[in-house]
C-alpha cells in the first residue's frame, strides 16, 4: 500500500489516499463531492518511453 | 442424500475438488480431482473393524472437537456413501509402512495403500453452483473469551451438544464440569451487522436459531434460566413471529443490547456479562453458567477459486452476484452457470430449497430444450482487418473469444452463446476488425452527430450503459424528479463499448462536457467489463491533458439502476460544469481535435507508403 495523488475533475479537491496498484482498476469516489470523476494521478512516463503499454 | 445417491440420473461424486471448468453453455468441460479415500468405497460395508485397530486419535471436525475420531473414519454418521476413509495427514504413514494395522484387518481387503488420487473430466451442460458458507470464527472479539473461557461456545456448537448423534448423546452439559447448566446466555449478531466487529451484512439465519435454541433447551430442561442479548429480532419468515412469541412465552429473556465484555468466575468458571441494556438504558451485569455465540455466516473460502473458473462476479459481501436480483435470482451472468444456497447470500433451509429447485428447474429446461436462444447482440470478427493480436481474447469477460495464433495463422473465434455482446471486444480492436451486431460504430457516430447537430455547446452527451445508468435516469424521470434538460443520453448496453473515438468525435463537433456513465464495479451487469471503461476514461484523460484540453470536459460516472437521485443530482452537477465551458474553448478543443486527426493520418499514410 502506498499514498497516492487523486484529483476530483468534478470539485476540484486534490487528495492522498491509501492505494494498492494491483487493485487497480477499482471504483474510486471523491470524498468531498462523492463523484466518480477522480483521476489517478499516477507518475507517468516520459512521451514515447511507455507506448508499450496500451 | 440417500435418495440422490440411488437416482439412477444422478452420479455423485464424493471427497472430490472440481479443478478447472472451461467451456460455454451446453458444452461446459469439468476437470475433477477425486481425492483417494484408501478405502474401495464400493466394497466397503462401514462394518468398523478397521477403526477398532487404528491406534490414532485427531480431534472429531464434524463433532466440532467434542469428541475425537481415528485416522480411518467415515466424515459423519449420514455420510453418502457409507464408507471408510483414510486421512493421510494423521495416519501414521504408509511410504514405508509405519502401522498398517487397518489393512489385515479389513476382511472385505478394501484398504489399498497405493491407491492415487484420479483427475477425471466430465462434459456437461450446465452448472450449479452450491458452495455453501462458512460459520464466522469468533476469536478476533475477544471480549467474548472464546477460547480462553470454556464455557463460552459457539451455536455450532451448541448443535452438537445437543444432537442425539453428538459427542454427549444429546445431553446438553458444559465443558468446563460435564454439569447440566442452570442458565445460558445467547448472544447475538456475532460477526454479523458490523463491518469492524465481522461482516457488515445480517446472517439472516441466527435469530431464528436461537430462538430455535432456547425453546429446545426450555422443553428438555425446564427451570432452565435462558437470555438473549440482540440488536432486534428479525423474525420475518412464516410462522417465524409464532415462534418468537412462544419462546417468551416460555421464560427466554430477550435483552436489547450487545455485551461488552464477558468474566469468567476463577472458581465456578460462571460467566458474567456486562451489557448496557438499550431499553432502560442501564448498564446491567449478568450471570450464567453457559453463554452461546450465535455466530454469522461466511461465503466459503474456496468460492475464490470458482469465481475465476466460471467468470463470476461478486457483491461486496463477498457472496456470488446474481444476474438480477428479483427476476433472475439463480442465474449467474454466465449463461449455462446457476447457483443455490448460501453461495448467493444468506439464507435459510426454507430459501436455500426453494433456489435449488428453482436452479434444478432452470437446468432441466435448459438441458430438455436441446438449444438455447440467445440476443442478437453479439460481436462478428471481420477475419480481413484481424491481425489476430490477441487483445479482444483478454478483455472477454466471458472468454467468449477463442485465442488466436499468428504462427499457426488461426483467427479468433467468437463463440456466439457464450458473448454476452458487452463489447468490450470491439472497443480494444484498433483495426477496427470487430463488429458488435445492433450496436456498431457507424451507429454511434451517427448518434452523437444527431445529438450535437443543432446548438452543440447548450448539450452534454452522456453515455449511458442500458442496465444501471440509463435505468437510473429512467427512475429519476418516473420519480419525477427535476434534472435539467442539457443531458441528451445515448444507450449502450455495457459502457465497456463506448470506444474513446466517440468521446472524442463528441468533442471535436462542439461539446462542452462528454460524460461516460455504467453500472457500479460491484453490479457490472458483464461481469468486471466496467473495468475496461475506468482504464479508458482515465487514458484519455491523459491523452486529453497531452493535447491541452482540460481532461474535466470528459467525465465518469457509476449510477446503478436504483439511484435516480443520484442521477438527478448528477445531472445537475454536470449542468454546471457545462456552464463553465466557454464558447472560445470549445472552439478550441474542435481545433487541437482536427489537427490531432490529421497528424494521425498523416502518420498513418507515411507508414503504409514505407511498406508498401
Ligand atoms: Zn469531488
Amino acid at each position: 500500500m502506498a499514498l497516492e495523488n487523486f484529483h476530483c475533475l468534478r470539485c476540484n479537491h486534490k487528495y492522498k489516499a491509501e492505494f494498492s496498484k494491483k487493485e487497480w482498476p477499482r471504483e474510486l469516489t471523491c470524498p468531498k463531492c462523492k463523484s466518480n470523476s477522480v483521476r489517478w494521478l499516477k507518475k507517468r512516463a516520459a512521451k514515447g518511453a511507455g507506448k508499450k503499454d496500451s | 442424500m440417500m435418495d440422490v445417491s440411488r437416482h439412477p440420473n444422478i452420479e455423485l461424486i464424493t471427497y472430490a475438488q472440481v479443478e478447472n471448468i472451461a467451456g460455454f453453455i451446453g458444452n461446459f468441460t469439468a476437470t475433477i480431482r477425486k481425492k483417494t479415500k484408501y478405502v474401495d468405497e464400493k466394497e466397503c460395508t462401514a462394518c468398523g473393524d478397521c477403526v477398532k485397530v487404528c491406534p490414532v486419535l485427531v480431534p472429531d471436525e464434524f463433532q466440532q472437537g467434542f469428541s475425537s475420531r481415528r485416522a480411518i473414519y467415515i466424515p459423519f454418521p449420514q455420510a453418502v456413501p457409507s464408507s471408510y476413509l483414510i486421512d493421510m495427514d494423521n495416519c501414521l504413514g504408509t511410504n514405508p509402512i509405519a502401522c498398517g494395522k487397518c489393512k489385515p484387518a479389513c476382511e472385505k481387503k478394501c484398504i489399498d495403500y497405493d491407491s492415487r488420487d484420479e483427475i477425471i473430466t466430465i462434459d456437461v451442460g450446465a452448472v450449479v453452483v452450491a458452495t455453501g458458507l462458512k460459520p464466522y470464527d469468533p476469536r478476533p472479539l475477544d471480549e467474548y473469551g472464546y477460547t480462553r473461557y470454556e464455557n463460552v461456545i459457539t451455536s455450532i456448537e451448541f448443535e452438537r451438544l445437543n444432537a442425539a448423534g453428538g459427542p454427549t448423546q444429546g445431553h446438553f452439559i458444559r465443558p468446563s464440569d460435564r454439569k447440566e447448566p442452570g442458565s445460558v446466555g445467547f448472544i447475538q449478531c456475532v460477526g454479523s451487522r458490523s463491518k469492524v466487529r465481522g461482516h457488515g451484512y445480517c446472517s439472516n439465519i441466527c435469530c431464528m436459531n436461537t430462538i430455535k435454541d432456547s425453546l429446545l433447551l426450555q422443553e428438555h430442561y425446564p427451570g432452565i434460566e435462558t437470555s438473549v442479548f440482540y440488536l432486534d429480532i428479525r423474525a420475518f419468515g412464516k410462522g417465524f413471529e409464532e415462534l418468537y412469541r412462544k419462546s417468551r412465552e416460555q421464560g427466554t429473556k430477550y435483552i436489547r443490547g450487545l455485551p461488552g465484555e464477558i468474566r469468567e468466575h476463577h472458581e465456578t468458571n460462571n460467566l458474567v456479562l456486562t451489557v448496557e441494556n438499550t431499553t432502560t438504558g442501564k448498564i446491567e451485569l449478568h450471570e450464567f453458567d453457559m453463554i452461546v455465540l450465535s455466530v454469522g455466516v461466511e461465503p466459503d473460502k474456496d468460492s475464490d477459486k470458482i469465481k475465476s473458473m466460471l467468470s463470476l462476479s461478486r457483491t461486496p459481501d463477498g457472496f456470488f452476484l446474481e444476474s438480477h436480483p428479483r427476476l433472475k435470482p439463480v442465474e449467474v451472468p454466465t449463461r449455462g452457470v446457476f447457483m443455490a444456497g448460501f453461495a448467493e447470500g444468506p439464507k435459510d433451509i426454507k430459501d436455500s430449497v426453494c433456489q435449488a429447485g428453482a436452479a434444478a428447474s432452470k437446468v432441466s429446461n435448459l438441458l430438455g430444450a436441446g438449444k438455447v436462444r440467445i440476443e442478437a447482440v453479439t460481436s462478428s470478427i471481420d477475419e480481413d482487418l484481424c491481425t489476430m493480436c490477441g487483445r479482444c481474447v483478454r478483455v472477454c469477460p466471458y472468454n467468449a473469444i477463442t485465442k488466436s495464433n499468428k504462427k499457426a495463422n488461426i483467427l479468433p473465434g467468437i463463440i456466439e452463446a457464450a458473448c454476452a455482446g458487452c463489447g468490450a471486444c470491439g472497443v480494444e480492436c484498433d483495426y477496427g476488425a470487430i463488429t458488435m451486431r445492433h450496436f456498431t460504430d457507424a451507429q454511434y457516430y451517427s448518434q452523437v452527430e444527431a445529438v450535437l447537430a443543432d446548438k452543440p455547446g447548450e448539450k452534454i452527451v452522456v453515455f449511458a450503459c442500458n442496465w444501471c445508468s440509463y435505468a437510473g435516469g429512467d427512475l429519476a424521470g418516473t420519480s419525477r424528479m427535476s434534472y435539467p434538460s442539457s443531458p441528451h443520453l445515448i444507450r449502450t448496453m455495457c459502457s465497456a463499448r463506448v470506444n474513446m473515438d466517440f468521446v472524442k468525435h463528441a468533442l471535436k463537433l462542439g461539446a462542452p462536457i462528454v460524460v461516460v456513465s455504467g453500472c457500479h464495479f460491484s453490479d457490472c451487469h458483464y461481469i468486471d467489463a466496467v473495468k475496461n471503461t475506468q482504464k479508458r476514461v482515465e487514458k484519455l484523460w491523459d491523452e486529453l491533458e497531452d493535447l491541452g484540453i482540460r481532461p474535466e470536459r470528459v467525465q465518469l460516472e457509476w449510477i446503478s439502476a436504483a439511484e435516480g437521485a443520484k442521477f438527478a443530482r448528477v445531472m445537475k452537477e454536470l449542468e454546471l460544469l457545462r456552464k463553465q465551458v466557454t464558447p472560445k474553448e470549445i472552439e478550441e478543443t474542435k481545433r487541437i481535435l482536427i489537427e490531432a486527426e490529421k497528424k494521425k493520418r498523416g502518420k498513418k499514410a507515411a507508414k503504409k507508403t514505407v511498406s508498401t
